[in-house]
C-alpha cells in the first residue's frame, strides 16, 4: 500500500475530489491525462444480431432433424403420432434449455449490446418454455410407447425407467430442472435465502449434463446417423466450453491479472462508504463509465457472495472505486472491510454507457445511491454532451459525491441541479423537467437510482415524447 | 433490439430449410445409387452385402424362368430404435428363406427385442408365404420395418 503525505492510512484527498489527472506515483505515465478509460469496450450490434440469427437457425435445424427422422410407417403405427410429438418436444425443449444456459453465460460481445440486465430478463422470460416442453416430452413418449406396446401407462413408466439404461438418469435430471425452475418463481424465490436458491439453480447444469446420454442413445434422429450425433455433441461441448470460459475462466484470469486489494474504506455520507481498491495493470481494464462489476471480497463471511455494484469513477490506475450504501447485510459489511482484503471482480457489465447515446447532448438524473453510476458516466462523457445533471435526494447530506459531480459538470460546461426535499415538494414531473431543462426533448436521458424512482422518471420522460432509444436507465434493487 | 424477432424467425426458417434440403439430397443420392446397381444383373442369384452406413445396395436378377433361385435385399428401414434390412431368397415364386443381414439397434434392450422377434417373423412369413402376417407384440417397430423391407425386396423380384 502506498503512503501519502497526508497520513499513513489515507490516500490523498485529490484522488477522487476532482477529475483532473492525478500525479501518479509511478515514474511512468506522469503528465498523462486520464490514462484509464482509454480502452472502452465498444458494442458491436452486428455481432449480437448475427448471434440471434444463429440461435434461430439452430431452432429450425433441430425441428427439421426431428421431422426428417420420421417415416410415414412409423407415424401410422400405433402410438406413432404421440411418439413423434414426444420426440419433437424433447428436441426443441433441450435446444431451448441450451439457449437458456448461453443467455446467462456472459458472452462479452453479446453482453455489450444487450446488457447483463437485459440478458437476465430474457432468461426469465424464456424459462417456462424448455421446462414445459420437456415435461410434455416425458409424458407424450410414455403415452406413445404405451400405445405401441399396447400396455398400460404405469406399466410403461416402469419399463421405460428400468429397462432403458439412461432414462432413469434423465428423469432425475428433469426433476432437478423442475426444482430449479419452481424455486425461481418470484413468489417462492422471495422467501428462500439467496444462497439456497443459488445452489439449487446451479443444479440446472447437472440436470443437463446427466440428460445428455439418453438423447444420443435413444433419439430417432441420432440412431444410425453419425453426422447428427457428432454435430449435436459438438454443440453441447461448445456450450459447456462457453460457460466454463466466460463464467469461470475469464473472471479467474482477471483476478490474477489485476490482483485487487482494498486500499481504503472512506465514508462519503450517512450510511454510504467508498471502497477504494488498488491493483496492477488497471490500464488494461477496458471499462466505460456507468458500468458495474460483480465484486467478491475474499474475507470470511463474504467470499462466497458476488454482488453487483457500479463503479463510482473511471479507474485511475492503480485505483478502482465503488461507492455503496449500506442497506443489506453485504453492503453494510463493506464498511467494515479491512485494507489489504483481496478482491475478485467479474465484469465489466452493463449498457448504461455513453456508447448508447444517440443525440449529442445528455441529461443525467440520479437519486440516492444512483449517483454512483451517474458520476462515472459523467466522467466518460465528451464535452459536447453539455450535460445537465439532476440530483434528487431527501436531505442535502444524502447527496454524496456532490463536489466531484459539480467539478465535472463545470469542466464540461454543463449544469447541475440539486432537488432536495420529500416526494411531495421535490418530485420530478413533466412540468418541472421542462422548466429546469428547456431543451430536454433534444437530449438523451440517463436515469439511475432505486427501482421505484427509475420507473416513475422513465414514465415521465416517455410522456414528454422522448423516443425509447434515447432513454437509458439503471435501477438499483435495494 | 427492435429487429430481434425478425432475425430469429429468419434464422429459424433458414436452418429448417437447410436441414430439410440436406436430408432430401442425401436420400435421393442413395436412391440413384440403388437404381444404378439394379441395371447390372446376372442370370443366377447375386447376393449383395448391405453396408450399414446408409448406402442402399440391391441386387436383383432378371426375371428368369420358374425354378430359378433369386434373392433380393430390401432397403434399410429405420424403425426408431435401429435399422434393419431383410433379404429374401425365392425359388420361382416360392419364398425359400428370409434373413436379416443388417440389424443395428440403439441399445441392448432393443437388440434383444429385435433378435427375439426376427425368427418369429421369419417363421410367419415362410408359413404364410407372403406378408399376411401378424406383428410380434412388443416389437411393433421391428415388425413394421421388417415388413417394409421385405415388401420392397419382393417388389424388386416382381413377386406379389
Amino acid at each position: 500500500m502506498m503512503l501519502s503525505p497526508s497520513g499513513p492510512h489515507s490516500l490523498p484527498v485529490n484522488a477522487w475530489a476532482s477529475s483532473a489527472a492525478k500525479p501518479l506515483r509511478t515514474a511512468a505515465a506522469s503528465g498523462k491525462r486520464r490514462p484509464s478509460g482509454r480502452r472502452s469496450p465498444v458494442p458491436r450490434p452486428a455481432l449480437a444480431e448475427g448471434a440471434l440469427v444463429v440461435a434461430g437457425a439452430g431452432l429450425g435445424a433441430t425441428t427439421a432433424l426431428t421431422i426428417t427422422a420420421e417415416t410415414v410407417s412409423q407415424l401410422s403405427a400405433a402410438g406413432g403420432l404421440v411418439t413423434f410429438a414426444g420426440n419433437l418436444t424433447g428436441m426443441v425443449g433441450t435446444y431451448l434449455a441450451l439457449l437458456m444456459v448461453l443467455l446467462v453465460s456472459r458472452i462479452p460481445f453479446i453482453e455489450r449490446v444487450l446488457g447483463q440486465d437485459g440478458l437476465l430478463r430474457w432468461h426469465r422470460r424464456l424459462a417456462p418454455w424448455p421446462i414445459s416442453l420437456l415435461i410434455a416430452h416425458a409424458l407424450l413418449l410414455t403415452a406413445g410407447y404405451a400405445q405401441a406396446a399396447r400396455s398400460g401407462l404405469w406399466h410403461e413408466v416402469n419399463t421405460l425407467l428400468f429397462s432403458y439404461p439412461d432414462i432413469l438418469i434423465a428423469t432425475i435430471g428433469l426433476g432437478l430442472m423442475c426444482l430449479a425452475g419452481v424455486i425461481s418463481i418470484r413468489a417462492i424465490r422471495r422467501r428462500v435465502r439467496r444462497e439456497l436458491w443459488w445452489a439449487i439453480h446451479l443444479g440446472m447444469y447437472l440436470a443437463l449434463a446427466i440428460s445428455f446420454a439418453h438423447v444420443i442413445v435413444l433419439g430417432p434422429s441420432f440412431v444410425g446417423h453419425p453426422l447428427t450425433q457428432v454435430v449435436w455433441s459438438a454443440v453441447w461441448a461448445a456450450t459447456a466450453g462457453v460457460v466454463l470460459a466466460y463464467r469461470v475462466g475469464l473472471p479467474v484470469l482477471r483476478s490474477f491479472r489485476y490482483r485487487l486489494r482494498v486500499a481504503e474504506v472512506r465514508p462519503e455520507g450517512p450510511g454510504v462508504v467508498s471502497v477504494i481498491c488498488q491493483g496492477e495493470q488497471l490500464d488494461r481494464l477496458a471499462v466505460s463509465g456507468g458500468q458495474f462489476f460483480f465484486w467478491r471480497f475474499l474475507t470470511p463471511g463474504m467470499w462466497w457472495q458476488a454482488h453487483p455494484y457500479s463503479m463510482s469513477a473511471l479507474p485511475q490506475p492503480p485505483y478502482l472505486r465503488l461507492t455503496v450504501k449500506g442497506v443489506g447485510d453485504h453492503s453494510a459489511a463493506l464498511a467494515r472491510l479491512r485494507p489489504g482484503t483481496r478482491v475478485a471482480i467479474e465484469g465489466p457489465y452493463g449498457i448504461f454507457t455513453r456508447h448508447f447515446q444517440r443525440r449529442p447532448r445528455a441529461l443525467l438524473i440520479a437519486a440516492g445511491i444512483g449517483v454512483t453510476a451517474i458520476r462515472a458516466l459523467l466522467e466518460n462523457l465528451p464535452r459536447s454532451a453539455r450535460p445537465v445533471v439532476l440530483l434528487r435526494a431527501t436531505r442535502r447530506e444524502d447527496l454524496v459525491l456532490g463536489t466531484e459531480i459539480a467539478d465535472l459538470v463545470k469542466r464540461r460546461g454543463g449544469q447541475l441541479v440539486e432537488l432536495t426535499g420529500d416526494r411531495m415538494t421535490a418530485s420530478i414531473d413533466q412540468y418541472s423537467l421542462r422548466h429546469t431543462v428547456p431543451d430536454v426533448k433534444e437530449r438523451d436521458v440517463y436515469v439511475c437510482g432505486p427501482e421505484a424512482f427509475v420507473t416513475d422518471v422513465v414514465q415521465v420522460v416517455r410522456s414528454l415524447g422522448i423516443p425509447e432509444e434515447a432513454i437509458h436507465h439503471e435501477a438499483f434493487a435495494l | 433490439m427492435k429487429r430481434a424477432p425478425l432475425l430469429v424467425l429468419a434464422g429459424t426458417a433458414a436452418g429448417f430449410i437447410a436441414v430439410l434440403s440436406f436430408h432430401t439430397r442425401q436420400v435421393s443420392a442413395t436412391a440413384v445409387g440403388r437404381a444404378g446397381a439394379e441395371t447390372g444383373g446376372s442370370p443366377s442369384a447375386s447376393p449383395s452385402a448391405a453396408s450399414p452406413s446408409g448406402a442402399r445396395p440391391a441386387s436383383a436378377g432378371p426375371a428368369a424362368g420358374n425354378g430359378a433361385v433369386r434373392s433380393a435385399v430390401g432397403p434399410e428401414e429405420q424403425f426408431g430404435y435401429g435399422v434393419l434390412d431383410v433379404r429374401v431368397t425365392v425359388s420361382g415364386t416360392h419364398i425359400a428363406d428370409v434373413s436379416v443381414p443388417v440389424l443395428q439397434t440403439a441399445e441392448p434392450t432393443s437388440q434383444q427385442i429385435s433378435e427375439q422377434a426376427i425368427p418369429m417373423l421369419r417363421a410367419e412369413v415362410l408359413s404364410a408365404q407372403g406378408l399376411n402376417i401378424n406383428a410380434v407384440s412388443g416389437a411393433t417397430y421391428t415388425s413394421d420395418a421388417y415388413a417394409q423391407s421385405l415388401q420392397a425386396a419382393l417388389d424388386k423380384l416382381h413377386i406379389r
